[in-house]
């Protein structure tokens, strides 16, 4: 079936088998591997893109499905080959240590960011709590969403004081 | 890799319904998506068809009337449910049960007739539905008919739909508003999980219900009792209505012990 998407600005259009997921679409179709598959349930959040503004889980949504729309992966959070302030301070904060969470993440918080400018740190807590990372514990990633919704004051307190 | 099935995408309620008579149980109906395409992957379901419903007319939003309550549509998702005005001012328990509901990008896909359809006992929709005494209207080419949720669920993973069925639309009764409500569910983390048991509790017009998830082969409710009932007598309730199982989650002890403490706890926090 013929599925026409924007991805990150990009118009592209291929002829995909129906049942393929929008993940294996981006990265085997369209070669966008930034988006990882972690455990193709849902669970995980490492697949997770935008969908129309929304994000979801893209292990789980149908490339047909996806026809029409527009897309946003980790690969257009940069532009013109500078960083992001969430990948700023994601990079500052050593909140990436195997980075194979950090595109789901990423995506993950600039949604949260989106609806709560300046989060609490429940809210952090929540926001992410579809993404898992098997590195960091979550600490720095946690004081990394401080930081990039300018609360550094809050970050730099550091230690366990979030837990 | 998923297995391979053929899919549609009907842009009318008559092809839908037609598709759904000619492949009678070999088709599955996509809304969200979120547990077909993890029972496609992990073979547990076989399709040869895929319908996507969310290109069909009407089948899309939440609607409020005085008359007929909150309507519900096949894929209104449950962030949508969040969001909604009408349901966080009169149907809390509603939003305090999706809330609970899996991590916010799931809740972005997943709806709220796909978590009930699939008839799972941990659902946490059904615990609200069942307290608010929420109607099921159920559409084929043959016609149509209304189910209430409490004769709904007929085991695990099995409802009263019939194959060539659809769940078109959940009604929650304007008679429901109003209604005061909390949820608890258990679970091995704080961010989203399976629950391990889930108690949804409902004070209005001196009746008190209780919808209890994960604890029977059905989301189970309680109802006929009263405000003015000990919580001794609403605990001894609960504990008559639930059948938990020992699994890979917990014991069925556990289980049952746990639906206490939610319930004794609620007594005293739904004012």
């Amino acid at each position: 079936m013929k599925v026409r998407v924007t991805v990150n600005g990009r118009i592209y259009e291929r002829d995909v088998e129906e049942h393929k997921t929008l993940l294996r679409f981006l990265r085997e179709d369209l070669g966008l591997t930034g988006t990882k598959e972690g455990c193709g349930a849902g669970e995980c959040g490492a697949c997770t893109v935008f969908l129309d503004g929304k994000t979801v889980n893209s292990c789980m949504v149908l490339a047909v499905e996806a026809d029409g729309s527009s897309i946003e992966t980790i690969e257009g959070e940069a532009e013109d080959g500078k960083l992001s302030i969430i990948q700023e301070a994601f990079d500052h904060r050593h909140a990436v240590q195997c980075g194979f969470c950090t595109g789901g993440m990423v995506m993950s918080v600039r949604e949260l960011l989106q609806r709560t400018p300046k989060p609490t740190i429940d809210q952090i807590k929540e926001g992410i709590d579809g993404n898992f990372c098997r590195c960091t514990g979550y600490q720095q990633i946690i004081e990394a969403v401080l930081e990039a919704s300018g609360q550094a004051e809050l970050a730099d307190k550091g230690g366990l004081k979030y837990v | 890799m998923l297995q391979k099935f053929q899919y549609a995408a009907p842009t009318a309620r008559t092809d839908l319904l037609a598709l759904l008579a000619e492949r009678k149980g070999k088709a599955k109906l996509l809304a969200g998506g979120t547990d077909l395409l993890v029972n496609i992957r992990n073979g547990i379901m076989k399709p040869e068809l895929v319908i996507n419903l969310k290109k069909v007319p009407g089948y899309s939003g939440i609607r409020w009337s005085a008359a007929e309550g909150l309507v519900i549509s096949p894929t209104t998702t449950i962030n949508e449910l969040l969001r909604d005005a009408n349901v966080r001012k009169s149907y809390p328990l509603l939003a305090e049960c999706a809330h609970d509901l899996a991590s916010y990008q799931v809740r972005n896909r997943a709806t709220v007739i796909g978590n009930v359809v699939n008839a799972s006992p941990c659902s946490d929709m059904a615990p609200a539905l069942l307290c608010l005494e929420a109607k099921a209207i159920i559409s084929s080419s043959r016609g149509e008919r209304e189910v209430p949720f409490r004769d709904f669920f007929k085991g695990v993973k099995k409802t009263v739909v019939e194959e060539d069925e659809i769940l078109e639309r959940i009604v929650v009764p304007a008679a429901s508003s109003g209604a005061r409500g909390l949820y608890r569910k258990l679970k091995r983390i704080n961010g989203h999980d399976l629950g391990i048991v889930g108690v949804a509790f409902m004070r209005k017009d001196g009746m008190v219900r209780l919808g209890i998830s994960s604890s029977a082969p059905t989301p189970v409710l309680v109802e006929s009792l009263r405000e003015t009932d000990t919580v001794e007598t609403v605990i001894a309730a609960a504990r008559e209505a639930i059948s938990p199982i020992s699994d890979v989650r917990c014991s069925k002890e556990y289980r049952q012990y746990m639906v206490e403490v939610f319930v004794k706890r609620l007594y005293a926090e739904v004012k």
